[in-house]
């Protein structure tokens, strides 16, 4: 039996989740949310996850209905994220470690999505499709590490549905992702823009500037001006939304499919903020049904960065016997998924 | 908040300051030594932070060449700090019920 205390604070989100021998206890989170138009910036961020933690955590035990003796090991987010908020985590799990004298235990943020996934869905060994704010990765289990075979080169997709919302004023409550979604449903025409997939990786910085000189013509550079009098279809927000959609989430269908060809795996699973975008789910789960496969994905409770999955990966790491000294419990923005020795899998 | 004036030394480039900390308890000094000991200095920002325990006061020193950096390292520290107190009066199984709420330093 282990009783698992996760503390989640790489991004916008702060979350606390309770896990004990994989039954959720606990799993509650707080968002930052900045006005239409504006972004989380790492200062304000930490700001608002100081002013929420300790509610959170006290939250956490009450909705648990445990005490801090029942827990075996607080696990924290050691990276990869923005390095002020996930101090917050950090200090916070630290104390706690000491407090309550339990061992301590850094996450990877990556690992905790795919951990809590496959805990979720019960996939076995599935390709999965990491897809959030800061991460766009396809991965496979081979040989006790989750490698990375494809990625984004430039921008996270997520990031790239973001900073598009923001051009176009949308709200970022609840997320600006979920905006866009339910805007897109209401998208009529198909704007072509540019599909960039470089072998395993994608690239959507180019698709953002292009995207943003449509929604914002002032914004265009002169070097591309068209002439005068060349008619200009009016595209409305809701079609840009739906392209955009459409166009972004087929790239990441193309890469996921090679990587099931390349692994000859049957199984997909969508992990990540942005994995709980439907449209997402809806075009992958064609994509593995026509191969015969499976999709598997979750809701915005385990999607969306939580505390929970900190601690479920944090309790697989603490079973297979992975200790931490409490001097090592620093945190670090870049943590590649594939440093990880993944010491729970046996297969 | 006990905080000494920075003692700067016009001798020297470096700006420096002390702060000494006076916690409840030696068990909470050691608690907030061990929790602030971990993150070392980012090195863009040219300062040498060094952290002692003296009983149940904890003494920082700061070393800057700069006193915006100086500012930056401090106002940083005690961000961790307050939070770092903040959990501890919260959750602090031995005096949780003597103290009371979110009241901090």
């Amino acid at each position: 039996m282990v009783c698992s205390l996760g503390i989640e604070g790489s991004a916008n989100k702060i979350g606390i989740g309770i896990i004990r021998d994989g039954e959720v206890l606990a799993n509650v989170r707080k968002t930052y949310i900045t006005p239409p138009g504006e972004g989380f910036l790492p200062k304000e961020t930490a700001k608002h996850h100081r002013d929420q933690i300790i509610g959170l955590v006290k939250a956490a035990l009450k909705e648990a209905k445990i005490d801090s003796h029942e827990l075996d090991v607080i696990c924290y987010t050691k990276g990869p994220g923005m390095a002020p908020p996930l101090m917050v985590g950090a200090i916070v799990a630290r104390t706690l470690s000491l407090l309550w004298e339990k061992p301590l235990l850094g996450v990877n943020h990556c690992i905790g999505h795919i951990e809590m996934g496959r805990q979720i869905t019960n996939a076995k060994n599935p390709i999965v499709l990491y897809v959030s704010g800061g991460n766009t990765q396809v991965i496979a289990y081979s040989n006790k590490r989750y490698r990375i075979f494809g990625e984004t080169i430039d921008i996270a997709v997520g990031n790239c549905l973001d900073r598009f919302a923001r051009i176009i004023k949308l709200s970022n409550d609840p997320s600006p992702g979920y905006n866009i979604e339910q805007l897109a449903k209401e998208g009529k025409q198909f704007v072509k823009l540019p599909y960039v997939v470089k072998g395993m990786d994608v690239s959507f910085s180019g698709l953002l500037s292009h995207i943003e000189e449509i929604a914002d013509p002032s914004k265009r550079r002169n070097k591309r001006k068209k002439a005068e009098d060349a008619e200009e279809p009016e595209y409305t927000k809701a079609d840009l939304c739906y392209s955009l959609q459409e166009t972004i989430f087929a790239m990441l269908v193309e890469i996921t499919e090679r990587a099931m060809a390349h692994c000859e795996s049957n199984e997909v699973l969508i992990v990540g903020g942005v994995g709980c975008n439907e449209r997402l789910q809806e075009m992958m789960r064609i994509m593995c049904e026509e191969r015969g496969g499976k999709l598997f994905a979750t809701d915005e409770r385990y999607c969306i960065d939580n505390g929970l999955m900190i601690a479920h990966a944090g309790a697989e790491m603490f079973k297979s016997g992975t200790r931490m000294d409490f001097e090592d419990s620093f945190v670090t923005q870049r943590y590649r998924t594939d440093e990880v020795l993944v010491t729970w899998r046996d297969d | 908040m006990p905080f000494e004036d920075p003692s700067t030394t016009p001798e020297t480039t470096n700006t420096e300051a002390t702060l000494k900390i006076p916690f409840e308890s030696v068990r909470h000094a050691e608690i907030a030594y061990r929790v602030l000991k971990v993150d070392e200095e980012p090195r863009r920002n040219f300062v040498k932070k060094e952290i002692v325990l003296k009983e149940a006061t904890l003494e920082v020193h700061f070393v800057a060449n700069q006193v915006k950096n100086l500012r930056t390292a401090i106002t940083s520290f005690f961000e961790n700090l307050l939070l770092c107190r903040e959990t501890i009066n919260n959750f602090d199984l031995e005096n949780a019920r003597t103290l009371t709420g979110s009241n901090t330093a």
